[in-house]
């Protein structure tokens, strides 16, 4: 490319370069055929009056009456053009020199020829006058006529005879013949008669030749006029040569310009193919930039870039249920299959509607942004989406695969954070396909949602609806039911029991949450006092033990009743935040031999740092890891790794979760000690007498 | 109708057919410029010893244009070697001088002043005269728009003064232009101007003065002394007693005649012209009627004489 460049630079320079050489020697040449035509001009001017003179004169010798002027004028003007043709600019010229010195020695030959004119006028004026003086004078010849008409007769003969000299220029009219008068008459006016005849017969006799010459050298033939002419020729025939070579080099001048332009044309075109491929390179690339290469669908970034742009955004993120699985069962051949299907699938869904694009955004994420929507018609639109993806079969590799998609709705900023949220949720509470994301909305049904429960509590809190229910936790090697883990519920009126994160979260935020706590604590601890044989776990968040108030009242509650087994489930969460008072409690709860246990560990925010720094007793396996383990080998190694890493610190495990009889033997088979879950029993209002189970 | 055609075709072939044509009504020349060189044709200050003008030996107003002197009386009244030819019509001479040495009234103007004899300056002088003079540098400055006053300036305003200095109207011009007729003395002195061949050396606007002659032609003329004659310019033997032919017009006025100022009068002048360079005796009565006809070529005074 740079290459390409460099050459169309020089060839551009070059046609430049003869472009402007052409110019310049437009104007040589141009001032060349000025300075020719100016020098033709003047030389035929020259000849023109040299041929005016000639004419001239040739008029004044025929005629007797001649104004000279004419002459005068001719003559200066010849002069001036001579001038002007010596001066010919042309004559600067080297090739040109010799014509220089042709046109300067012409000078001498017009100098001459004028002296022969100005000679000329002098003696034809005067023979003129003689022949003029001759006719009267034989008009006047009575004298003669009466005295001596020989003599007449012979003065006729001599006038005819100098007349003809004149006229036929021939001096042989004279050179014989006797052209003087005389007569032997004694009468004085005859001899003086004869005296003036003879006075200018005899002035034109010896004045002829000189006439005669002098008119010979001025019309005769004439030198001066050939040798303009051949000035001109000579000069013609130089000026034909340089005109050749003139030619020659602006042929040469122009061919270069046309070379270097066809060259251009020909580097630009070039040069163009070349940007093209540049340009397809970087397009693909672009492409690359802004496409998704499984589905050809747009892809995140280009969705980044798009939804800044659109102005009223609404995004539906749509995300694949448990795609992991269709993966994981049928291999990511499949999965990739199934996301084009499922490409193809939504881009006729949503073919129907205007300003919509569709992007996948990663993994099994696709998003669709609508510009400028209506929120019942985006819900709407996601609804049967949802719905006719779930009524589909996918037929892949004569796999039938249906599948299900959750549908996160939201228009407003920032988009994909919000939509994401509310996709998680779709996801957690496990119910709806589609949820659209309405801050105001949601707030307020929040609200009024809480103010509900808050109410709910209050009233079940006199009425004493809130209490603890015991799920039992089995030691699997010995089949006996040593535990019992504390939960709250809340009865209401009708009966029905509504589980903690139905309302402990709302009681949180108010005062009652404390309430809760005692009542919980109080009662279990109430219980435990009743079934001596068991040990009862609570539940204590993080949170919890940063309060000092609850704290008090469950180490008063302890401290009061020294002979009750309770153990402490502690939540992990974010929401550590002293290790110290963590440290503390943990200590001071040993002194009432209660023990400690990690809840929920593998999920959330397992932290094995916990564990070389706490003085805890037992560790929680989570239910999502315990429920697959007959389905999922990873789960179950990943429980067993647990459970060693758990004995190697010197702390038991307990399964949660456990709702078949096949995970409760694989576990036993394994060594862990306790378990929990529907296999064995829900959560129940009071212990069970009979501490023996069948696994 | 055919009366109008016939007065048109006789005036269209008078004009054509007379070898005599008469001098345009009106002179082209600059009037600013001519006015100042009039103001140094009447100065003395381009003599040497502040003496003479050009005026001096061209007397436009009295004279003709020409000295009545035999010869010009020049700086240090030295005298001339040749009579003063008029200055009037000098524009259409062909050449000037008597033997016709200067090509044009440029050169002409630059003769005299240099002349030992007659005005003895020379450019510096004068370039240095006229430039202490404030009015001549204010008049150079309006007219020219230069500060200094050059030797060619000075020329150059003599030469336009001389421009305007033409002779129009005369009753000959104005018979030729139709709008006159000529007494019968004066059309017979003109028939035999023609017929005694004078027309054939004095023909021309200005009656002459468009080419050499000599004088002397049948009986050659004795000169008292040498004069500088065309053989001066050629150095050709030939050219020897050859002068430029002179004008006719104001003739009457412009005496003594020929070169030498030799003829006192116009008949005088007629019969030595006849006997030397006509070869015959011409009677009184014709060169009565030939003086007629002279006189009719005196024109009017040019009008930049009468100008402010």
């Amino acid at each position: 490319m740079m290459k390409v460049s460099k050459i169309l630079i020089s060839f551009i320079l070059i046609g430049i370069g003869s472009l402007v050489a052409i110019i310049y020697f437009y104007f040589i040449q141009r001032d060349f055929t000025q300075q020719h035509r100016k020098f033709i001009i003047s030389i035929n001017n020259l000849e023109n009056r040299y041929s005016d003179i000639t004419n001239l004169v040739l008029k004044n010798s025929l005629y007797i009456y001649v104004n000279q002027d004419n002459i005068a004028k001719a003559n200066k003007k010849l002069e001036e053009n001579y001038e002007n043709l010596k001066n010919s600019k042309i004559l600067l010229h080297k090739n040109y020199a010799d014509i220089k010195k042709k046109v300067s020695a012409l000078k001498k030959d017009l100098d001459e020829n004028k002296k022969n004119v100005d000679y000329f006028l002098r003696i034809n004026a005067n023979i003129k006058n003689s022949l003029l003086f001759l006719s009267r004078h034989i008009d006047d010849s009575a004298i003669l006529n009466k005295y001596d008409k020989k003599e007449l007769l012979k003065a006729r003969i001599i006038l005819k005879h100098l007349n003809d000299v004149k006229r036929l220029q021939d001096l042989d009219y004279i050179k014989k013949e006797d052209y003087l008068l005389s007569s032997n008459s004694t009468n004085k006016d005859v001899q003086n008669y004869i005296k003036s005849f003879n006075i200018h017969s005899k002035f034109l006799v010896k004045e002829y030749p000189i006439f005669l010459s002098v008119t010979k050298k001025i019309l005769g033939y004439d030198l001066n006029e050939l040798k303009i002419h051949k000035i001109k020729e000579e000069f013609s025939a130089i000026a034909m040569k340089d005109f050749d070579a003139l030619d020659r080099f602006a042929f040469v001048l122009l061919f270069m310009f046309l070379i270097s332009f066809a060259t251009i044309i020909t580097l630009l075109l070039k040069y163009q193919h070349e940007n093209k491929k540049l340009q397809e390179t970087y397009s693909s690339l672009e492409y690359s930039l802004t496409y998704d290469q499984l589905t050809n669908l747009f892809n995140r970034r280009k969705f980044e870039l798009d939804i800044e742009k659109t102005i009223k955004p609404t995004l539906l993120l749509i995300n694949i249920n448990g795609f992991k699985y269709i993966n994981d069962i049928y291999g990511n051949s499949v999965g990739n299959i199934l996301l084009k299907y499922l490409t193809k699938f939504i881009k006729y869904e949503i073919s129907f509607y205007e300003k919509v694009s569709l992007y996948r955004l990663g993994g099994d994420e696709f998003g669709i942004i609508f510009n400028d929507i209506a929120s019942e018609k985006s819900l709407e639109i996601a609804t049967k989406l949802e719905k006719d993806i779930s009524n589909h079969i996918f037929k892949i590799k004569k796999i039938d695969l249906e599948i299900s998609v959750s549908i996160a709705i939201n228009s407003i900023k920032p988009i994909l954070e919000n939509a994401d949220l509310i996709l998680k949720q779709i996801k957690k509470s496990n119910t709806d396909g589609v949820a659209i994301y309405d801050e105001s909305q949601h707030l307020k049904q929040n609200v009024k949602e809480n103010m509900k429960i808050v109410k709910t509590i209050k009233e079940a809190l006199k009425e004493d609806r809130i209490a603890p229910y015991y799920q039992p936790i089995v030691n699997l090697q010995n089949s006996k039911i040593e535990k019992y883990e504390a939960l709250v519920r809340l009865t209401l009126k009708d009966g029905t029991i509504l589980p903690p994160f139905k309302f402990l979260d709302i009681a949180q935020k108010s005062s009652q949450y404390n309430e809760i706590t005692k009542i919980v604590i109080e009662k279990t601890i109430k219980t435990s006092k009743k079934y001596p044989q068991y040990r009862f776990s609570l539940n204590m968040s993080m949170r919890d033990i940063s309060n000092k108030e609850i704290r008090d009242i469950l180490f008063d509650a302890l401290e009061k009743n020294k002979d009750a087994k309770i153990d402490i489930e502690l939540l992990e969460s974010e929401y550590l935040e002293d290790m110290k008072i963590v440290k503390d409690f943990i200590t001071k709860l040993h002194t009432f031999d209660s023990k400690i246990l990690i809840d929920d560990f593998g999920t959330g925010y397992s932290n094995f740092s916990y564990f070389s720094e706490l003085d805890i007793d037992l560790v929680k396996i989570d239910g999502s890891i315990v429920k697959e383990i007959t389905t999922d080998k990873r789960m179950f190694h990943m429980l067993k790794s647990i459970k060693e890493f758990a004995n190697g610190m010197n702390m038991i495990t307990v399964s949660e979760f456990v709702e078949s009889r096949e995970i409760a033997l694989k576990l036993k088979d394994i060594g862990a000690v306790y378990a929990q879950g529907y296999y064995f029993s829900e959560p129940l209002e009071q212990p069970l007498d009979d501490e023996n189970v069948i696994i | 109708m055919m009366k109008f055609i016939l007065i048109f075709l006789l005036f269209i072939s008078i004009n054509a057919k007379e070898p005599i044509s008469p001098i345009p009504v009106k002179a082209d020349y600059d009037l600013k410029k001519a006015l100042l060189g009039k103001s140094l044709f009447f100065d003395t200050i381009l003599s040497k010893d502040r003496s003479v003008s050009c005026f001096s030996c061209h007397n436009v107003y009295e004279d003709g244009g020409a000295d009545s002197r035999d010869v010009s009386i020049g700086f240090d009244h030295r005298k001339g070697n040749i009579q003063s030819p008029t200055v009037l019509n000098a524009r259409y001479n062909f050449v000037q001088f008597w033997n016709g040495r200067a090509k044009n009234l440029k050169e002409q103007a630059s003769g005299p002043l240099n002349n030992p004899v007659e005005h003895n300056m020379n450019p510096q002088e004068i370039e240095k005269r006229l430039n202490k003079i404030p009015s001549y540098k204010e008049e150079f400055k309006s007219t020219y728009g230069v500060s200094y006053i050059s030797y060619e300036l000075v020329l150059d305003a003599i030469v336009e003064f001389e421009k305007g200095l033409t002779t129009p109207n005369s009753r000959f011009d104005k018979y030729l232009r139709g709008e006159i007729n000529l007494t019968d003395e004066e059309v017979k002195g003109y028939k035999l101007f023609k017929h005694y061949g004078c027309i054939t050396c004095h023909n021309g606007i200005n009656v002459g003065s468009n080419s050499y002659q000599k004088i002397g032609t049948f009986i050659p003329y004795e000169n008292k002394r040498k004069y500088p004659d065309r053989s001066e310019v050629t150095k050709n033997k030939i050219d020897e007693n050859v002068f430029k032919v002179p004008t006719l017009r104001n003739i009457s006025k412009t005496a003594p005649y020929f070169h030498d100022g030799s003829s006192k009068t116009l008949k005088e002048a007629i019969t030595t012209m006849s006997e030397h360079n006509l070869g015959m005796a011409i009677s009184d009565k014709d060169a009565n009627y030939i003086i007629s006809f002279l006189k009719t070529l005196d024109g009017e005074t040019p009008k930049i004489l009468n100008a402010e």
